[in-house]
C-alpha cells in the first residue's frame, strides 16, 4: 500500500522542519490527488445549481449529484438509491434522526439504548430529545477491555425502548461491535437500530448493515472524501414517515400560503442547495477506496495496529485501551503515558511532525468509565508506514525527557 | 530574556506548582473545565477586609486544585504566585492584561512578571484555552461578588 502515499500531496509537507506523520486520522483523513481534482474539476467545468434548471449544465450537475447518490448506495450496499440522504456529516445524519423520526414518537417514560462509547455525536441528539420529553436514556456497558457486554444490552433491549443508538467501530478504543449479534438482538426484541458508521465505513466491510439496520449515518471526510459531506442511510419505510425537519427550496411538492405539501424522499429531507461539489468528489473518494478495496486496507491498517499494540505493549508506563487483540479492533489505538498530560505528549511529538489527538476524543462519557480525563490517541489510514509507527512511538522517549 | 530562560520557568512551575490545593472554608470558589479535553481547575478565594468593599477586598489567599496539562498547571501557579495580596478587582484586571496579551500578541508596558513567559504559548492556539482556565475561574469568582445574581 506503500505506492498510495504518492496521491496525497499533503504527505509532502514538512511540519516544524520534519516530514508530517499523519495519525489523526480518526478525526479526518487526508485527501488524495483524484479527489482533490474531482471537487476542482466539477467546481471548474460543471458547476450550476442542481434539479432547478432546463439548461445543460444544470442537468449535468443534478446527474452528477445523483451519481454520487447512487455509488453511495452501491458502496454500502444497498439497492435502492433513495435510501441514501445527503447530509453535512454524521453529527447531522444523527440529529436529523432525532429531531425528524425519534421526536414525534418519544413519549415521557420512553427509554432509549446508548453504549458507554459512543461518540458525543450519538449521544447528545438523543439526550436533547429525551429531555424534551421525558425519557431515559440507558447506557449498554463495556468490559474492562473495552468491548460491549452483550448480556446488558440484551437486558435493556428486552425492556423494548424506542431506539438502539450504536457505534460500528469505537473511535476511542478501535473496538469493532458485533454488529451481527447486536441486529440480530434488536430484531428479536422489535427495536429500531441507528448505527453510527464514521469509524467503520471504508475502513472495515460493512456486510449488510446499511439493508438491516433502521438507520446509518458516516462521513465523507473520514472516508478520503472532503468535509461537509455525509450520508444518512435509512430503511425506505422509516425514512417515508418522517416530516421535513428543515424547510426550503428542493424539498416541497407544491407550495401554498398557508400549508405545503413535501417532495418525496430522499428530497424532502434535503432543503436548500446541497454540498453539490462535496458530493461528487465524495463519489470520487468511494472510487479510490474502491480502487485499494476494503478488504485490502483492513488488512494493511490490521498490520499496523498490531505493530503499535506491539511496541506500546513494550513500553512500560504506557497503558492502552481497547481490545489487545489486533483484529478486534481498527487502527485506532489510545493510551496514556503515565505522569504526563495528553496535551503534552501530543504536543512534543507535533515538534517532530507527528500528528496525534489528545483530549477526550468526545467521548466523556467513555473516559469516565475508563477512569481518564483523557487520552492520547493515534489513528491509522491506508497511507501510514510502519516506520511511522515506529516514530510515534520512539517519540515518546523525547516526551519522558522533557517531562519527568 | 531568552526564550529557554522562559521555558525553564514554565517548567519549574509546572513541576513545583505554587499555591496549589484548596482552601476550606473559601469565600470564594470556581470549578471550570476545558471543553477540549475535560481537564478541571478548582479555584478557592479566602478574602481579607469586609464585604462592603465588594471587589476591592483583598485576596489573603488563594489557591488552586488543578487536574490538567502542564501548560494549566504552570499558567495557574504563576497566577497563584501573582496575585496573593492583590484587591479581587486588581488581580481580575490582570487576567483582562492576560487575554489581551494573548490575543495580540503583544506585551503591554511593562508586563506583570508572569506574563512573558506565557507569551510562547500563542505559538499554539490551541492551549491558549489551558493556559486561561486558571484566569476564567478567577473571573468567575470575581463576578460572584461584582454581580452575586449571576453566580453559577
Amino acid at each position: 500500500m506503500l505506492e498510495a502515499r504518492s496521491d496525497f500531496p499533503i504527505l509532502k509537507r514538512l511540519i516544524h522542519g520534519h516530514p508530517l506523520v499523519f495519525l489523526d486520522n480518526a478525526a479526518t483523513t487526508q485527501k488524495p490527488q483524484p479527489v482533490l481534482n474531482a471537487l476542482l474539476e466539477f467546481l471548474t467545468h460543471s458547476n450550476a445549481n442542481i434539479h432547478r434548471g432546463v439548461y445543460q449544465l444544470s442537468e449535468d450537475a443534478s446527474d452528477a449529484y445523483e451519481m454520487a447518490r447512487q455509488a453511495v448506495a452501491d458502496f454500502i450496499g444497498v439497492k435502492d438509491s433513495r435510501r441514501v440522504v445527503f447530509t453535512r456529516g454524521t453529527t447531522e445524519s444523527i440529529n436529523l434522526v432525532a429531531q425528524s423520526w425519534l421526536r414525534p414518537r418519544l413519549q415521557a417514560g420512553d427509554r432509549i439504548v446508548l453504549t458507554e462509547m459512543e461518540h458525543h455525536s450519538n449521544q447528545i441528539p438523543w439526550q436533547l430529545v429525551a429531555q424534551e420529553r421525558q425519557a431515559e436514556l440507558d447506557y449498554v456497558s463495556i468490559t474492562d477491555s473495552g468491548e460491549l457486554e452483550l448480556n446488558h444490552l440484551e437486558q435493556l433491549l428486552a425492556q423494548r425502548p424506542r431506539l438502539l443508538a450504536v457505534t460500528a467501530v469505537s473511535n476511542v478504543l478501535g473496538t469493532i461491535n458485533p454488529l451481527e449479534t447486536i441486529l440480530d438482538l434488536a430484531q428479536r426484541y422489535e427495536v429500531p437500530v441507528m448505527v453510527d458508521a464514521a469509524q467503520a465505513v471504508g475502513r472495515i466491510p460493512l456486510e449488510d448493515w446499511a439493508e438491516r439496520c433502521d438507520f446509518l449515518a458516516f462521513s465523507g471526510h473520514k472516508l478520503y472524501g472532503p468535509t461537509g459531506i455525509g450520508v444518512l442511510c435509512g430503511r425506505f419505510q422509516r425514512l417515508d414517515e418522517m416530516s421535513p425537519w428543515q424547510g426550503g427550496g428542493g424539498m416541497i411538492a407544491k407550495v401554498g400560503r398557508q400549508s405545503s405539501s413535501w417532495a418525496a424522499i430522499p428530497a424532502r429531507l434535503e432543503a436548500g442547495t446541497p454540498p453539490i461539489a462535496e458530493a461528487v468528489a465524495l463519489k470520487s473518494a468511494i472510487e479510490y477506496v474502491q480502487q485499494w478495496g476494503v478488504s485490502q486496507i483492513r488488512q494493511h491498517e490490521q498490520e499496523l495496529v498490531a505493530h503499535a499494540l506491539n511496541r506500546l505493549a513494550e513500553e512500560p508506563d504506557v497503558t492502552v485501551y481497547g481490545p489487545s487483540q489486533a483484529a478486534k479492533r481498527t487502527g485506532v489505538v489510545s493510551f496514556d503515558l503515565e505522569g504526563v498530560h495528553p496535551h503534552d505528549v501530543a504536543q512534543i511529538l507535533d515538534e517532530t511532525g507527528i500528528a496525534v489527538r489528545a483530549g477526550h476524543h468526545c467521548t466523556q462519557v467513555l473516559h469516565e468509565r475508563l477512569g481518564v480525563r483523557a487520552t492520547v490517541r493515534l489513528s491509522i489510514a491506508l497511507y501510514n508506514t510502519l516506520e511511522e509507527i515506529d516514530s510515534a512511538v520512539s517519540a515518546l522517549a523525547n516526551v519522558r525527557k522533557v517531562f519527568s | 530574556m531568552s526564550e529557554s530562560l522562559y521555558r525553564d520557568i514554565l517548567k519549574d512551575h509546572m513541576h513545583h506548582q505554587r499555591f496549589a490545593g484548596r482552601l476550606e472554608p473559601a469565600d470564594l470558589k470556581a470549578v471550570v473545565h476545558n471543553p477540549l479535553c475535560g481537564d478541571e481547575l478548582e479555584l478557592t478565594i479566602v478574602l481579607g477586609g469586609d464585604p462592603s468593599e465588594g471587589a476591592q477586598r483583598p485576596i489573603q489567599e488563594a489557591r488552586n486544585q488543578v487536574r490538567a496539562c502542564s501548560i494549566c498547571v504552570a499558567s495557574a501557579s504563576l497566577m497563584g504566585e501573582n496575585i496573593q495580596g492583590l484587591s479581587l478587582e486588581e488581580a481580575n484586571n490582570l487576567g483582562t492584561t492576560f487575554r489581551e496579551a494573548m490575543e495580540t500578541g503583544e506585551l503591554p508596558d511593562s508586563p506583570p512578571e508572569f506574563l512573558p513567559p506565557l507569551m510562547a504559548i500563542r505559538k499554539h492556539k490551541s492551549r491558549i484555552r489551558c493556559a486561561a482556565l486558571a484566569w476564567n475561574a478567577l473571573e468567575e469568582c470575581t463576578q460572584q461578588v461584582t454581580n452575586p445574581k449571576s453566580e453559577g
